[in-house]
């Protein structure tokens, strides 16, 4: 199976994606042949075909789909074949009442929460800048989900805001963040058994890792 | 005591052949009908109750527990994947509340066979001799009924059964372990310059990790999944550290089965057995002793949920103390950035420790102390690290692809009992129809004032270590209390023997009779405790107090 490597081409990374290309020809999939029959068939689910919507209205998967989009940074540059399915991965937990176990008691359970919550910044988007949360700008959206974010433990049109915003970043971190894609621009080496490691210990790397070739590139020296 | 095979034979009776389950075991195993009258019943196949199962069996009786969760099989059932083990935790619905609301399911508790410890991370300590009366000591928390010498000699006996690697240990009861450290990882070796450059005390271990070879058990393969399940068998969980012991010795092991209510003759005032649901249909099994392992939010909801004319208010709770003084662990996490490659996640997390601010310091303003681990988050608990510092979008992504750089650790803060963090029974109904726990949580000042002081020493180390940067995410872990132990019926539900006051044959062992839990993981005292209820249950009914 041929799939797309993220970030793999060496040397600097294109504009505004720090987080691409810093484990030139690093492909966590390569090593899937070494991977226990019921991890592979985990895994490998992810990059295949993704479930259908069947949780999400469509007005409600295309708000989804924009804050997402946003809170992932997957673009319009993103190549289709390299993007993580996030909206339809939290749609079929929701679907399948896959919860964390547990609410706040001032919240609903999780699938009304998102509900509400993408009814909200709907209702927003049209209220400050006339038009659907997906047909905002992306900046308009993106001062939409700040302004969220920026309540803390305030109230957001009577849900607790900051409640609101990890059901949204857990949620879509859960999903992202299980995805080989990712695991790529990370140099995450994914599933481990039942091989597991020989060379643990700092910088000492195993054959098939591949080092950062920016190591120095951390976010708080981009930032000075 | 050193001949551990002859007093659990568990890690033999493991197939040696590569797979993690004796399957025959399983197929021979002796099947009692509901209507027969079992000597000892066990509600929840974890840490407490699988110990107290082993024992009875080991003991000649006839002996039965019922869990909620499947019958794992690590070889199918479990995944070298973090999203891919969500089934391992325990995620019926329940609510949470109060100013410091503790996040349950995946964070906090676990279901099947071998409970919480499936998915625990491994680490091992026992408790400090000061945990057993801070209330004496200290004037915060509470006394124990028993001493730590009470429990002394059943830590010894279950860091031999799981069995425990580590360093001679320095703190509370100096004391060693029956296997040697394991070799240290890029993020334990952080913790260990940092340390050093302090002056600070730090020792590798004490985690139950197979070093070596136990029995059929396989050696560690580094592999970092320790939280979704060994699937090597290195990491010891009753799953196969006590239950395969049990049943060679006649114990049935019954999965799929929730317990829904347990059953007192109002005559005579006596546990007669429990309700349980098995594919939906609802049973009900005759047991002459019950024993409820539950964990500390299910086995309060238990007792609430088994109210009858006798105890409106629920089983054992006459003077209002089930559900009260549950206690989380405030668990910080703080994590340093370095241009080296730490690449934590190629190690189990526990690997390293410091217990050097345990006992209170009376140059502080706090009472009691912490605890400080490594822990080793894999990418999708990172990204929680990560959004905790406001980060998402191009931020977020550019944070994440950074992970191999970091180190993180954790501390254990000992919150103190306190009567209103407490289970209660919600309006909310699970799919049983039965009301789902309500837990509320709150913190006190010292509380708080110990997650600040841990916080700044775990900083403090990594900076040692050479971090440029570095960052804190606050959690809780390891809920304990909710049923304690304690001297009367007005201030706990159990008596120093696990034994309820109100009902004279229900047993509760699991971490819900803990008083107070110091900054110290739990596993091994949960289980040393229900080890020493075990010995003091068998005892009595030589002498003819219980009957098996
Ligand atoms: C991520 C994580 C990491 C941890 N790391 C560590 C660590 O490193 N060291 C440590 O010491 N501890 C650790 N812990 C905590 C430890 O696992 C628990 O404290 C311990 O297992 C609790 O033991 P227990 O006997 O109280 O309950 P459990 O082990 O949880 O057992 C309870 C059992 O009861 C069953 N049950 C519950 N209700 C019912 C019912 N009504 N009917 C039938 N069955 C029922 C459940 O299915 C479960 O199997 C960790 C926990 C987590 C979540
Ligand atoms: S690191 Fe070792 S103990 Fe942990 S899951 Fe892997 S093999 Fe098991």
């Amino acid at each position: 199976m041929r799939l797309p490597r993220r970030g793999a081409e060496p040397g600097a990374p294109p504009a505004g994606q720090p987080w691409s290309g810093r484990f030139p020809g690093f492909d966590v999939l390569d090593q899937s042949s070494h991977w226990d029959p019921a991890t592979t068939g985990v895994v490998l689910a992810r990059v295949g075909m993704a479930p259908d919507i069947r949780f999400f209205t469509p007005d409600e998967e295309a708000v989804a789909t924009a804050l997402c989009d946003q809170l992932l940074a997957q673009d319009d540059a993103t190549e289709p074949q390299a993007r993580v399915a996030v909206v339809n991965m939290i749609d079929a937990r929701l679907a399948e009442r896959q919860t964390d176990g547990w609410r706040y008691d001032d919240m609903p359970d999780d699938g009304q929460a998102w509900r509400e919550s993408l009814a909200w910044l709907d209702a927003d988007a049209n209220e400050q800048f006339g038009c659907d949360f997906a047909a905002c700008s992306r900046a308009q959206q993106g001062s939409l989900i700040h302004s969220v974010q920026n309540r803390g433990s305030d109230t957001w049109h009577g849900l607790c805001a900051e409640r609101v915003w990890s059901l949204w970043t857990r949620y879509a971190c859960t999903a992202f963040y299980s995805h080989p894609f990712a695991w790529n621009e990370m140099g995450f080496s994914g599933p481990a058994y039942p091989r597991g490691y020989k060379n643990a210990g700092i910088d000492r790397l195993e054959p098939f890792e591949v080092r950062d070739a920016r190591p120095g590139d951390d976010p708080l020296r981009r930032r000075a | 005591m050193s001949n551990v095979r002859e007093r659990n034979e568990s890690a033999w009776l493991l197939p040696p052949d590569g797979k993690r389950v004796n399957h025959q075991l399983r197929q021979d195993m002796r099947r009692f009908e509901d209507n027969d009258e079992v000597d000892l019943l066990v509600v929840g196949c974890g840490a407490g109750g699988s110990t107290m199962l082993q024992r009875l069996a080991r003991a000649g009786w006839k002996v039965l527990a019922l869990d909620a969760g499947p019958f794992w099989d690590p070889d199918t059932d479990w995944v070298s994947d973090e999203a891919g083990s969500h089934h391992l935790y325990w995620t019926e619905p329940r609510v949470i509340s109060g100013s410091d609301p503790v996040p349950l399911g995946s964070n906090n508790s676990g279901r099947g066979v071998g409970g919480s410890m499936v998915h625990y991370a491994g680490y091992t300590p026992r408790f400090h001799p000061s945990d057993f009366r801070t209330r004496t000591t200290d004037g915060v928390g509470a006394d124990w009924p028993i001493d730590y010498s009470d429990v002394q000699p059943y830590y010894e006996a279950i860091e031999e059964e799981l069995p425990v690697a580590g360093e001679k240990w320095p703190w509370g009861d100096p004391h060693s372990y029956p296997y040697r450290p394991h070799p240290v990882s890029g993020n334990g070796d952080i913790f260990l310059r940092g340390a050093e450059r302090l002056g600070l005390v730090a020792k590798v271990g004490p985690v139950a990790i197979v070093n070596g070879r136990f029995g059929n058990r396989a050696h560690c393969i580094y592999r970092g999944f320790c939280l979704q399940g060994c699937k090597v068998n290195a990491k010891a969980s009753p799953l196969i550290t006590h239950i395969p012991d049990a049943l060679a010795h006649g114990a049935e092991v019954r999965s799929n089965c929730m317990v829904t209510r347990i059953e007192v003759d109002e005559r005579t005032g006596r546990a007669t057995g429990v309700h349980y649901v098995h594919e939906g249909v609802s049973r009900f099994q005759r047991a002459n002793v019950v024993v409820v392992a539950g964990y500390s939010i299910e086995t309060p909801r238990l007792l609430l949920n088994s109210a009858d004319a006798r105890f409106p208010e629920g089983l054992c709770n006459d003077f209002d103390q089930v559900g009260r003084y549950l206690m989380v662990q405030g668990a910080p996490q703080t994590a340093g950035r370095f241009d080296e490659e730490v690449r934590m996640y190629k190690a189990p997390p526990p690997e390293v420790s410091t217990e050097a601010f345990y006992e209170t310091d009376p140059t502080k303003p706090y009472k009691r102390g912490f605890s400080i681990q490594t822990v080793s988050p894999l990418p999708i608990t990172w990204a929680e690290h990560v959004t905790a510092q406001g980060y998402w979008g191009a931020d977020l992504r550019a944070y994440m692809s950074d992970y191999v750089h970091w180190s993180c650790l954790g501390a254990l803060c000992e919150f103190l009992p306190q009567p209103d963090n407490r289970v209660t029974l919600a309006d909310e109904k699970d799919r049983h129809g039965l009301p789902v726990a309500h837990f509320s949580y709150s913190q006190c000042d010292n509380d708080g004032a110990l997650m600040r002081a841990a916080q700044e020493v775990m900083e403090d180390i990594l900076r040692a270590a050479g971090a440029d940067e570095v960052i804190t995410i606050d959690r809780f872990a390891h809920l304990v209390g909710g049923a304690r132990m304690a001297v009367d019926e007005q201030h706990g539900v159990v008596d120093s023997n696990c034994r309820t006051f109100a009902v004279p044959n229900l047993y509760i062992t699991d971490g819900s009779v803990l008083p107070t839990q110091g900054s110290a993981n739990p596993a091994l005292t949960i289980m040393a405790v229900a080890a020493r209820a075990a010995d003091r249950l068998v005892a009595a009914s030589r002498r003819g107090k219980e009957q098996p």
